[in-house]
C-alpha cells in the first residue's frame, strides 16, 4: 500500500519485481501537478480568449439624439437686441437727406479730387447688395447674375459714374454686415432694403428715401394667424442686424423672435415648422410669398420702414451724387418701370416717395 | 472518519517525498518536471502564436478595411458638400457630371458607412459616430434635393436649403466621420501593436525546458556513465527548433508588419489627410465665390489649408513630406504629380481671387469650375485622383506585406505543438529507459 511498508520486507539487491510499482507511484504527484499545470494554462487559455469577447452594447440598443437641421446662425431673442453704441439717439428725420449739387456731371467725367472721380479711376462701383431676398436683391439661378429693384438701383448709378451699367463689383452683405462693410470700406454704396433710421445715421449716411415699405407678417395659408397682434408667444422670424426684428422684440403682444442670417432662412423654418410667421416689410414679405404659393402676407403695416442708399460718413459729394441719380429716376420714369419690373405684386405702382432735403 | 479525512492528503504527500528519495523516485520526479516544462512551453508558443496569426487576420480582414472605410466615409462627405456648391454656382441646372459627382459621393459614403458600421459592434465611440452618421445622412440629402428642386425654378430659396445642408455637413457629419476615422486610425495602430508583442513567456519558458533537459541528460550521465540519452537528446533538440522558431517568426512578424505600417497604412493616412485637406481647400474656395464678397472667412481657410497642404512655396507641406518619404518609386511619381498640380491649381486660385476682387465674377467662376485644362476644378480633380491613386497603391503595399508575415506564421501553431509533444514523448521515453532499470 504505501511504499515505506514495502521497504520492510525487501532487500536492496532482489526487489525489482516489488519495485514495480514504485516508479508509479513516485509519479502520483507529479502526475497531478501535471494535471494542474495543464488546467491552470486552460483556465489562462479562456481567460485570455475570453477577454477578446469583452461585452459591447448591441448596436439596437444605442439611441441617438435626433434634433432637427436649421439654418446656419439661428438664435432666439430673450430680449430687444442691443443697439449699436447703446447711446440715447437723438430725435432726427431720418428721411432728410444732403441736397444735389445741380444737375448730374456727365459719365465718365466726374469732378477731380471727388469720391466719384476715385471710383471711375477704380473702374468699378463697389456695391454691398443681398443675394437672397426674391425680388430685392437676389441671385437668378439660371443665369447666375443678381437681379432685383435694389440691384437696378445700384445699376443706375453705376450708369451715371461710367455710362456703362455693369461696371459693378457686388459684395453679397447680410443685414448685420451692412454698416461694417461701409466703414471698413469695402464697397463704396449699400443697397439693400435697408431702413433708414436716426441710429443708423450715428454710423453711415444715406441718400433720400427711394422705396417705401412697412412691416407686416407671413404666415401659412391655413394658419388661422391674421396678423401680429395673432401670434402672441408664437414663434416669429427675422434677421438679425435688421429693424424688423427690433420692432418684434418690443411689440405689445411678445412673440418670441428668432433671428437669423438671411431672410431666406426664415422662409426654410417657416417651411419647417421651426417657425409659425416670418414679419418683415412687404416688400420681402410679397418675395417669400412668391415662392411658396402656401404662405401668404397678412396684417396691416404696422411700422414705416423707408429705404435709403448708405454711403459710408465723409462722403458727401458721394452722396449727393446718388441723390442726384435718384432726383433723375423719380422724373424719368426709370423708377416706375423698375417698380412694373419687379413689384406688382405689391399692387400696382404708387408716385415714387418724394425727395426729402437737410435745410 | 470525520477527523481523518483532512489529513489524507498530508499522508499522501509524505509518500510522495519518501519516494522521491529513492532513485527511481528522483527520475520520476525529473520526468515530471520536464513534462511540465515542455508542456507549458508548448501550450504558451501555440496560444501566442495563434494571438498573433489573429491579430494578422484581424489586420486584414477588418482593422485596415474598416480604417480605410471611415477614412472613405470622410472623402465621400467632404466631396459631397464641396460639389454640392459647385453645383450651386453652375446655376439652376447643374451639368449631367456634377451631379454624378454628387450622387458618387453619396453612394460611395453610404455603402463606406455601411462597412464602417460593422466596427460599431466592438468600439462604443465608432458606434456612436456610425449611428449620428445613418440618421443625418438622409436628412443631409433631403435638404439638397430640396435646394435642388427650388434651384430648378430660378428662386433663393435654394441657396437657403443649400446652405442649411451645408450647414448641417459641417456641423454634425464631417465633425462625426472625422471621429469615425481617427477612432478606427488608433484601433488599425492596436492590432498593428498586438500583432507584435515581444516573445518573453514563450522564451522564457522555452530557455527554461532547454535547460532542464540538458541539466537532466548531465545528472543522467553522472548517475550512470551513458554519455548519450537519445530520448532526452531529441527532446532537447525539438524544443530548441521550437525556441528558434518562436523568436524567427516573431522577428519575421515585426519586420513585415512595420514595413506595412511605414509603406502601408502609414502613408495611406498620411495621403489621405494630404487628400481631405485638399477637398476642404476646394470646399473653401468654391464657397468663398458663393458667399460672393462675403467669404473673406472662407478665402483665410483656404489660404491656411493650401498652405498647410503645400506649403509657402507649394511645393513643401504635406504633399511634399509625403513626397519625400516616399520610397516606392510608382507612388512617389503619383504624389509628385499632385504636387505639381498643387501648383497649377494655386496659380488658378490666384487667378480667381483676381478677377474676382476686380468685379470680374463670372470670369472668375469659369476659372474656378470651367473645363480648361489650367482652371482650378482640372487641377483639383487631377490632384485628387492621383492620391486616390496612390492611396490605392499603399493599400496593395500593406496587404503584401501583412500577407507575408501571416505566410510566416502558417503552420506554425500546429508546428508548435506537434514539436513541443515530440520533445514531451522524447523525455519519456528518453527518462523510461533509466527507469526500465529498475524492473
Amino acid at each position: 500500500m504505501s511504499s515505506s511498508v514495502s521497504g520492510k520486507w525487501c532487500s536492496d539487491t532482489n526487489c525489482h519485481s516489488r519495485l514495480v510499482h514504485r516508479p508509479l507511484a513516485g509519479l502520483a504527484g507529479p502526475v497531478a501537478l501535471v494535471r494542474l499545470v495543464s488546467l491552470m494554462a486552460l483556465v489562462s487559455l479562456v481567460v485570455l480568449v475570453g477577454g477578446c469577447g469583452a461585452s459591447a452594447p448591441l448596436p439596437g440598443d444605442r439611441e441617438v439624439g435626433f434634433t432637427p437641421p436649421e439654418p446656419v446662425g439661428v438664435s432666439v431673442l430673450t430680449g430687444p437686441p442691443t443697439t449699436t453704441t447703446g447711446a440715447p439717439t437723438p430725435d432726427c428725420d431720418p428721411t432728410a437727406s444732403l441736397r444735389p449739387d445741380g444737375p448730374l456731371p456727365p459719365p465718365g467725367q466726374m469732378p477731380a479730387g471727388s469720391t466719384m472721380a476715385s471710383i471711375v479711376a477704380s473702374g468699378r462701383l463697389r456695391v454691398g447688395v443681398d443675394q437672397n431676398t426674391y425680388l430685392f436683391g437676389f441671385r437668378d439661378s439660371f443665369s447666375g447674375e443678381l437681379e432685383g429693384f435694389d440691384v437696378d438701383i445700384a445699376r443706375q448709378v453705376a450708369a451715371a459714374l461710367f455710362g456703362d451699367p455693369s461696371k459693378i463689383q457686388f459684395v453679397t452683405l447680410t443685414s448685420t454686415q451692412r454698416i461694417p462693410a461701409l466703414q471698413q470700406n469695402q464697397v463704396d454704396i449699400v443697397v439693400r432694403t435697408m431702413t433708414v433710421t436716426c441710429e443708423r445715421w450715428k454710423d453711415v449716411d444715406f441718400s433720400t428715401v427711394y422705396y417705401q415699405a412697412g412691416q407686416r407678417v407671413l404666415v401659412h395659408r391655413d394658419s388661422g394667424y391674421t396678423d401680429l397682434d395673432s401670434l402672441a408667444g408664437k414663434r416669429v422670424c427675422s434677421a438679425a442686424g435688421s429693424t424688423s426684428l427690433r420692432n418684434l422684440a418690443n411689440a405689445p403682444s411678445k412673440p418670441v423672435p428668432v433671428a437669423v442670417r438671411d431672410w431666406t432662412d426664415c422662409l426654410v423654418m417657416l417651411q419647417q415648422g421651426q417657425v409659425d410667421a416670418v414679419s418683415t416689410d412687404d416688400t420681402i414679405l410679397v418675395g417669400m410669398a412668391a415662392q411658396d404659393p402656401n404662405t401668404v402676407v397678412r396684417g396691416p403695416r404696422f411700422t414705416d420702414e423707408p429705404y435709403g442708399i448708405a454711403v459710408a460718413k465723409g462722403r458727401e459729394d458721394l452722396v449727393r451724387f446718388v441723390n442726384a441719380v435718384l432726383e433723375r429716376i423719380r422724373l424719368d420714369g426709370t423708377w416706375a418701370g423698375l417698380y412694373q419690373h419687379w413689384l406688382t405684386e405689391l399692387g400696382s405702382a404708387p408716385a415714387p416717395p418724394g425727395a426729402r432735403y437737410l435745410p | 472518519m470525520v477527523v481523518s479525512a483532512p489529513r489524507r492528503p498530508s499522508v499522501r504527500l509524505a509518500a510522495i517525498t519518501a519516494a522521491a528519495r529513492t532513485t527511481p523516485g528522483r527520475y520520476g520526479v525529473i520526468l515530471a518536471v520536464l513534462l511540465v516544462l515542455c508542456t507549458a512551453f508548448g501550450v504558451a508558443s501555440a496560444v501566442r502564436l495563434h494571438a498573433r496569426s489573429d491579430a494578422l487576420h484581424d489586420l486584414v480582414t477588418s482593422s485596415e478595411p474598416l480604417a480605410v472605410a471611415a477614412q472613405d466615409t470622410y472623402r465621400a462627405l467632404s466631396d459631397a458638400d464641396a460639389t454640392a456648391a459647385s453645383a450651386f454656382l453652375e446655376g439652376g441646372v447643374e451639368p449631367q457630371e456634377v451631379r454624378r459627382r454628387y450622387e458618387n459621393d453619396i453612394a460611395q459614403a453610404g455603402s463606406a458607412l455601411a462597412a464602417a458600421a460593422s466596427a460599431a459592434t466592438t468600439s462604443e465611440q465608432a458606434g456612436r459616430s456610425v449611428a449620428r452618421l445613418t440618421t443625418y445622412l438622409p436628412v443631409y440629402t433631403g435638404l439638397v434635393e430640396q435646394a435642388r428642386a427650388n434651384n430648378r425654378h430660378g428662386v433663393p430659396l435654394g441657396a437657403a436649403y443649400l446652405r442649411e445642408a451645408s450647414g448641417l455637413m459641417q456641423s454634425v457629419l464631417l465633425p462625426a466621420a472625422r471621429e469615425l476615422y481617427q477612432s478606427e486610425t488608433a484601433r488599425l495602430a492596436g492590432t498593428q501593436e498586438s500583432a507584435t508583442p515581444l516573445p518573453l513567456v514563450e522564451v522564457l519558458l522555452g530557455v527554461l525546458a532547454v535547460a532542464a533537459l540538458v541539466a537532466a541528460q548531465v545528472y543522467l550521465r553522472r548517475r550512470t556513465n551513458r554519455v548519450l540519452n537519445i530520448g532526452l537528446l531529441a527532446a532537447t533538440a525539438a524544443s530548441v527548433l521550437v525556441l528558434l522558431w518562436v523568436v524567427v517568426v516573431a522577428v519575421d512578424v515585426a519586420l513585415n508588419v512595420g514595413q506595412a505600417r511605414d509603406r502601408g497604412s502609414a502613408q495611406v493616412q498620411q495621403l489621405a489627410t494630404a487628400r481631405i485637406a485638399a477637398l476642404e481647400a476646394r470646399g473653401d474656395e468654391t464657397l468663398t465665390l458663393v458667399a460672393r464678397g462675403a467669404g473673406a472667412e472662407y478665402e483665410k481657410q483656404y489660404a491656411e489649408i493650401s498652405e498647410r497642404l503645400g506649403g509657402a512655396d507649394g511645393r513643401s507641406g504635406a504633399l511634399g513630406r509625403a513626397r519625400d518619404s516616399i520610397e516606392d518609386p510608382a507612388v512617389r511619381a503619383l504624389v509628385q504629380d499632385a504636387v505639381d498640380r498643387q501648383q497649377v491649381w494655386r496659380a488658378a486660385h490666384a487667378e480667381i481671387r483676381r478677377l474676382d476682387d476686380s468685379g470680374a465674377y463670372n470670369e472668375a467662376v469659369a476659372v474656378a469650375i470651367g473645363p480648361q485644362a489650367n482652371g482650378a476644378a482640372a487641377a483639383f480633380t487631377g490632384l485628387d485622383d492621383s492620391l486616390g491613386k496612390a492611396i490605392g497603391l499603399s493599400r496593395q503595399r500593406f496587404d503584401a506585406e501583412v500577407g507575408s508575415a501571416r505566410a510566416a506564421l502558417s503552420w506554425s501553431v500546429a508546428g508548435a505543438v506537434l514539436l513541443t509533444v515530440l520533445a514531451a514523448a522524447g523525455a519519456v521515453w528518453g527518462m523510461w529507459q533509466r527507469l526500465k532499470e529498475y524492473r
